[in-house]
C-alpha cells in the first residue's frame, strides 16, 4: 500500500545531491538533542555559499535551521524504531530535504488524517485558526502548528510517502519532502 | 521569578518577561514552568507586560504556540496591554511574530 500526501510533485522530482546522514535509534531524550545539533550542522553546511556574516547568509542558516529542526522534531517523536536517514541538496534556489522513517499503522493513520485537515485552505488563514482552536482546549497538543508554521511563515512546500513494509510487522516507511525557497 | 539552564534563560523583571538563548523544548507540556511564569505576571494585573524577545535566537513551533496562546489569555483582559519587543537580526521573530498581532491586533509590536 502506498499513499502520497501533499505536493506530490516535489517527491517525485527529489534527488539527494548534497548530503546524506543517518541517525540511530538512540533514547529519546538524547535524540532530541540530536534534532538540534543536526539541525544547526545543516544550517551552517547550507549557509557556506553564502558570504560569511551577511544577511543572507543569516537567513539561510536560520531558515534551514528551522525546517529540519521541526521536521526531525516529528521524526523523532512519531518513529517507532530504527533510524532517521536526511537526505538534501542545493538545486536551482530551492533547498530540498527528505526525511524518511519508520512509524506504526496507527500513527500513519492519525497523521494522515492531520495532513487531510491542512491541504486545501491558506496556511497562513489555517495557522491562526487552528492556533485559536487548540488555545480554546486545555487538552490540545498543537498537532500540525509545525507544518503550518513552516508552509505560512517560510513558504515552505511539503509532501508525504507512506509506503506499508512488506513485512508483517504493521509498520510504515513514511518520507517527509520538503522545498525550501533561498533569499 | 527565573528559569535557567545551559540553553536558555527567562526571567521577569516588574511585568517585563525576558527571553534568551535557543529554546527547543519538546512540546506543550514540557513548555507548561514557562508558561505558569508567565501567567503568574499575568495575574498581578500589571497595567502593560512585555516580551523581550531580543536575545531569543531559536524558538520551535511549540514554543511559538506558548505566546500565541499567551498572547489569546493576555487579550481576554481588556485591561491589561501587551508589548512585544523582537530582533531584525533573528529570521524566526520577523516571520512568524506578526501572528501575534492578527490574534490580538492592539498588540505593540516592535524590532530593533
Amino acid at each position: 500500500m502506498r499513499k502520497q500526501v501533499g505536493n506530490t510533485g516535489i517527491i517525485s522530482t527529489f534527488t539527494a545531491g548534497s548530503l546524506r546522514l543517518k541517525l540511530f535509534a538512540v533514547p529519546l531524550g538524547l535524540a532530541w538533542k540530536h534534532c538540534g545539533v543536526t539541525s544547526d550542522f545543516l544550517g551552517d553546511f547550507c549557509s557556506a555559499r553564502a558570504v560569511r556574516g551577511s544577511v543572507d547568509a543569516n537567513e539561510i542558516r536560520h531558515n534551514v535551521c528551522y525546517l529540519v529542526n521541526e521536521l526531525l522534531e516529528n521524526a523523532v517523536k512519531f518513529r517507532t524504531s530504527g533510524d532517521i536517514v536526511i537526505e538534501t541538496s542545493l538545486e536551482n534556489g530551492d533547498f530540498r530535504l527528505c526525511i524518511a522513517n519508520t512509524i506504526s499503522k496507527e500513527g500513519a493513520l492519525r497523521f494522515q488524517d492531520v495532513l487531510s485537515g491542512l491541504q486545501g485552505r491558506d496556511p497562513s488563514e489555517l495557522l491562526i485558526e487552528r492556533i485559536e482552536r487548540n488555545a480554546a482546549d486545555p487538552n490540545s497538543t498543537g498537532s500540525g502548528l509545525g507544518l503550518l508554521t513552516l508552509m505560512s511563515d517560510y513558504g515552505v512546500q511539503l509532501g508525504w510517502d507512506f509506503q506499508a513494509s512488506s513485512d508483517d510487522e504493521g509498520t510504515v516507511q513514511l518520507a517527509t519532502y520538503a522545498v525550501l525557497p533561498m533569499p | 521569578m527565573e528559569i535557567k539552564t545551559s540553553e536558555y534563560r527567562i526571567w521577569v523583571e516588574d511585568a517585563v518577561i525576558h527571553y534568551e538563548g535557543t529554546m527547543r523544548l519538546s512540546g506543550t507540556e514540557a513548555y507548561q514552568p514557562i508558561m505558569a511564569m508567565m501567567n503568574d505576571v499575568l495575574e498581578s494585573q500589571p497595567e502593560e507586560i512585555t516580551l523581550d524577545l531580543v536575545g531569543l535566537e531559536f524558538l520551535n513551533s511549540s514554543g511559538i504556540n506558548l505566546l500565541a496562546r499567551f498572547t489569546i489569555e493576555v487579550r481576554k483582559q481588556k485591561s491589561i496591554a501587551i508589548a512585544v519587543k523582537g530582533s531584525t537580526r533573528i529570521p524566526w521573530q520577523s516571520k512568524s511574530l506578526p501572528n501575534l498581532r492578527k490574534l490580538h491586533p492592539s498588540l505593540q509590536l516592535n524590532f530593533v
